[in-house]
């Protein structure tokens, strides 16, 4: 779909759902809006709309496009609505906590042994943020931020699979404690962007150090200049130019200071079956992890080598690491028959080609030196 | 201030937090006390959001939003390239007719939408505030106004000001201690000069973004590159004396050295696009169509001119501004048509501007002027459009000439299309509309399409000559301009031993403006060394009482307009000598 193709139905789609009529005349649309909402849109109760520049004048339509006020009223109305919204994921069987274990990397070729202790239901979060990096300018991206109040752990969830299987429970009744999942989460969206922030903070004041090291070099040499030609000469001519260079490097330094916000935008609460099971990996070490049917991760596992909490994993030698760091020297004393590498199997997610999977010993090696410098 | 390098290079900390904002707590206090509304609007949030991200200037975004405007590559490439890699600060020294005013709207769409700029200031000679105001609001949908008072730097986000009135006190101080997000300065080879109070002036200003927009960086010598580009970025083509150590080859400071190598400079914070052979506008033929008034017109026209020469050197000396005015407008009236003159002549019986005797004089005129039913010219107009199948746009300067020639053209079997400043926005639509599809004549005044798109058409005829060369020069602009492929025709119709006769001794023998591209004639005018508008020095002319005196009167002006195209040709030759690789040619 188009950019101007979304964009229309988004508009449209956002009249509809607050209850407006919308007849389309192309170019011209004709809206009819309940009363209720006229006065977000600083609208009469009908009026046209199009989508077309040129057709601005025809019955005072409004303009929809980037920038128009029109479309920044209906941004605003959507952003404000939609805030909180129940679903629920359903399984059809028990063989998610299989899957979901294949997956993470410990499927049962791996020799890791699974006992279910318990079957139940939890209520995960989903917050939605928007992050804004700001300096001379903008780049935002918009962030989905999972947290499991059971586990106490949070992860970023990518936004194409985030609706998938979902059922809309419009009228249940939950009572979360959105406060400490709201800290978990934003605590992962620090560490989601830290890279990003960072990248950005360093771009934003080497263009800094650029401009003052330029503007200094003008005035210096401007100032040494002046006074070679005339060492006996105004020292009013000097102040005005050292005046001049600091009114233009607090310019420099107010153009160039970056900045960096998040706004949480909306909060999904996602009911979804859980298990709380039991693995015991080869060498006899048992891990109390659970599971959850919507998001199918391991939760309850630490890599051994960088106590990340994220997998998929592998398991080795009585423990797990995550497959984004470097096999340990316990590792390749591993007696055999069991699993020699961490290149993923077939049937899992990562011998798919997952991106997050770097496979290899030289991605492995990338990965692991990209992490060192990481701050 | 002074700051080491080191320590303003140098953030706070080491690093750069992400700030939550205080309203998700609100959101946190809120959500699940009630029911939300619904999976759909959830899904709209996220795209509302999602919509309305901004990632980088990774593509224009404020093409789809423009009103009339046709778009063309070289245009966005250079936003692209100022917004990417000048950061917002850059000379757009296009060449006349390239479209300088259409990039730097662009260029503040883009950055309004974007967040980027809120308070934006646009410095302008004070004859063109209006239409800075008037483009930014038809074209790009922004709400600028025309600085009027002191409270409008406070008021007004997004202001126009004439830079002469911006850079006296008190309004200097207001502009100053504004922190501007966007400085737009249009003809900024009027800051050639880093002494003039107009420099300081602009470099005074506190702003993140900066253009500065001239076809002509060099006007006479090098300096004046140098005090350009030292405004917008200074170190960029090092300092003063370095500079000119190593790019001025001449003691008089005209003669540029190493050029490869300043071009290279330049390019960094200049963007030149010139018109490549596949982009040079059609020619344009000039159509002249002098008339004899009728013997009823003559007396009036002569009649109506002895009194303006009368009440202009009247024995009192004392004329008001508003009496020289109205004399003004009446001698450009009867240029027009009988019709224009008559009701203005009706205005003034009842005047306290003039005496008794005065008015008399007023009454009669006006009888005369009304008892003319038809003028020749407008016999002239009907035959000329007879004989053409194009469709035209018609100028006046006047309404009641306008709805005289309606009738006229009408009654001529014309499908006619009328357009002034009074009709509503939807009206002015639906007249181009009309005028595109069905309609033969667009018959219009000043007003008459300001940033429309009219290119379809390609004849203009000036029934009537505005004393303002460049209001000539902007009906022509109207059809030639860039999207015109066809040969143009501008038709001048102008009646003998007039003010117009003289207007077209000046404008067209003497410096060929009808073969001017749209914009060179204000920077042919502009090197007048006249501070007087070209009315007044028509005005001054046209009502020496002597013929003798006239003639050499009009002579001189001749001669000082030929010298001011000359010297623009000049100007226009040492650009192109230092620019000329700065940007590559636009093509077709």
């Amino acid at each position: 779909m188009s950019d101007a193709e979304a964009l229309r139905r988004f508009v449209l789609d956002t009249l509809a759902d607050v209850g407006a009529t919308v007849s389309e005349a192309d170019p011209l649309s004709w809206i009819q809006v309940p009363e209720r909402v006229r006065s977000d849109l600083e609208v009469p109760s009908t009026f046209a709309i199009t989508f077309d520049p040129d057709r601005v004048g025809d019955f005072e339509a409004e303009l929809v496009a980037p920038g128009s006020y029109f479309l920044e009223r209906i941004v605003a109305l959507a952003a404000s609505r939609g805030r909180w919204d129940v679903a629920r994921f359903d399984a059809a069987d028990a063989e998610w906590i299989q899957q979901s274990l294949s997956e993470g990397g410990l499927g049962s070729e791996t020799g890791v042994h699974l006992e279910t202790v318990e079957l139940g239901e939890t209520v995960l979060l989903l917050f939605s943020f928007r992050v804004t990096l700001v300096s001379d300018e903008k780049r935002e991206r918009f962030h989905l931020i999972a947290v499991s109040p059971t586990t106490g752990s949070a992860w970023e969830v990518d936004s194409a699979k985030a609706d998938s299987g979902l059922t809309a429970l419009p009228q249940a009744r939950i009572e979360p404690d959105l406060q400490a999942a709201y800290r978990l989460g934003a605590e992962k969206l620090r560490e989601t962007t830290r890279e990003a922030v960072g990248a950005f903070r360093a771009a934003s004041l080497g263009l800094l150090e650029e401009e003052v090291r330029r503007i200094f070099g003008y005035f210096d040499r401007t100032i040494e200049e002046i006074q070679a030609a005339d060492p006996d000469g105004s020292q009013d001519l000097l102040r005005a130019v050292r005046g001049e260079r600091d009114r233009r490097l607090a310019e420099t330094v107010e153009r160039f200071d970056p900045k960096a916000s998040a706004s949480l935008c909306a909060i999904r609460a996602i009911q979804v079956p859980i298990a709380r099971v039991r693995l015991r990996l080869p060498q006899g070490r048992g891990i109390d992890a659970t599971l959850d049917a919507w998001s199918r991760r391991v939760d309850g596992l630490a890599c051994d080598v960088c106590h990340g909490i994220d997998g998929p994993w592998i398991p080795y030698a009585g423990a797990v690491r995550c497959v984004r760091c470097p096999p340990t020297p316990a590792e390749s004393a591993r007696p055999r028959g069991r699993p020699r590498s961490d290149t993923p199997r077939r049937g899992t997610r990562d011998g798919r080609g997952s991106a997050r999977s770097p496979r290899g010993s030289t991605a492995r090696s990338r990965a692991a030196s990209g992490r060192r410098r990481a701050p | 201030m002074s700051l080491p390098v080191s320590e303003a290079a140098r953030p706070a900390d080491a690093s750069l937090s992400l700030q939550f904002d205080d309203a998700d707590a609100d959101l946190l206090a809120r959500a699940f006390r009630t029911p939300g509304d619904g999976p759909r609007a959830w899904a709209l949030n996220g795209e509302a959001h999602r919509i309305s991200l901004i990632d980088g200037f990774d593509r224009l975004l404020a093409w789809p939003t423009l009103r009339g405007v046709v778009r063309y590559p070289h245009q966005e490439r250079t936003c692209l390239r100022v917004l990417r890699e000048m950061r917002g600060r850059a000379i757009l020294a296009d060449e006349v007719g390239l479209g300088k005013t259409i990039e730097a709207g662009l260029l503040l769409k883009e950055y309004t939408i974007r967040g980027l700029v809120r308070r934006a200031l646009i410095l302008t000679p004070a004859s063109l505030t209006g239409q800075w105001r008037e483009e930014m609001e038809s074209k790009f949908e922004l709400p600028f106004a025309v600085l009027r008072s002191v409270g409008d730097w406070e008021r007004r986000p997004l202001l126009v000001a004439s830079i002469d009135t911006a850079k006296r006190d008190p309004h200097r101080v207001w502009a100053q201690r504004t922190s501007w997000d966007l400085v737009i300065v249009d003809e900024a080879h009027r800051l050639k000069n880093r002494l003039s109070v107009n420099w300081r002036f602009v470099a005074g200003l506190s702003k993140k973004y900066m253009l500065l927009l001239t076809a002509t960086p060099v006007q006479n010598d090098m300096d004046e590159l140098f005090n350009l580009v030292s405004l917008l970025k200074p170190g960029a083509l090092h300092t003063y004396d370095r500079f000119v150590e190593r790019y001025v080859g001449s003691a008089d400071g005209r003669v540029p050295a190493h050029v490869p190598e300043l071009r290279d400079r330049l390019r960094d914070v200049m963007v030149r696009n010139r018109r490549g052979i596949a982009f040079t506008l059609p020619p344009r033929r000039v159509h002249s169509l002098p008339v004899r008034l009728s013997p009823r017109e003559r007396r009036l026209y002569d009649d109506v001119t002895e009194f303006v020469r009368d009440a202009y050197w009247s024995v009192s000396g004392r004329m008001s501004w508003a009496a020289r005015l109205t004399l003004i407008v009446l001698q450009r009236e009867i240029g027009s048509s009988t019709f224009a003159v008559a009701e203005t002549l009706n205005r003034l019986t009842q005047s306290p501007l003039f005496g008794a005797a005065e008015r008399e004089r007023l009454e009669a005129l006006r009888d005369d002027a009304r008892a003319i039913p038809s003028n020749v010219k407008a016999d002239h107009l009907a035959g000329f459009l007879r004989s053409s199948d194009e469709k035209a746009l018609v100028f006046t300067q006047y309404l009641r000439t306008m709805h005289y020639l309606k009738g006229v053209l009408e009654g001529d079997g014309h499908r006619v299309v009328i357009y002034h400043g009074g009709l509503p926005p939807a009206a002015k639509d639906a007249a181009v509309r009309s005028f595109r599809g069905e309609g033969q004549i667009f018959l219009s005044t000043e007003a008459g399409g300001e940033g429309r798109n009219l290119q379809f058409a390609r004849t203009v005829v000036n029934y009537d000559l505005p004393w303002n060369p460049l209001r000539i020069e902007q009906r022509i602009g109207r059809v030639h301009r860039l999207g015109q492929t066809r040969e143009v025709h501008v038709v001048n119709l102008w009646a003998q031993d007039t003010v117009e006769a003289y207007l077209m001794e000046l404008l067209d023998r003497k410096i060929h403006m009808f073969e001017l591209v749209v914009g060179e004639l204000d920077l042919i005018l502009g090197t007048l060394d006249e501070r007087r508008s070209f009315e007044d020095m028509m005005m001054e002319i046209w009502t020496l009482r002597q013929a003798e005196e006239r003639r050499a009167a009009l002579r001189r002006l001749g001669d000082a307009l030929v010298r001011a195209r000359d010297q623009y040709d000049a100007m226009r030759e040492r650009n192109d000598e230092v620019l000329r690789d700065v940007s590559d040619e636009v093509p077709a």
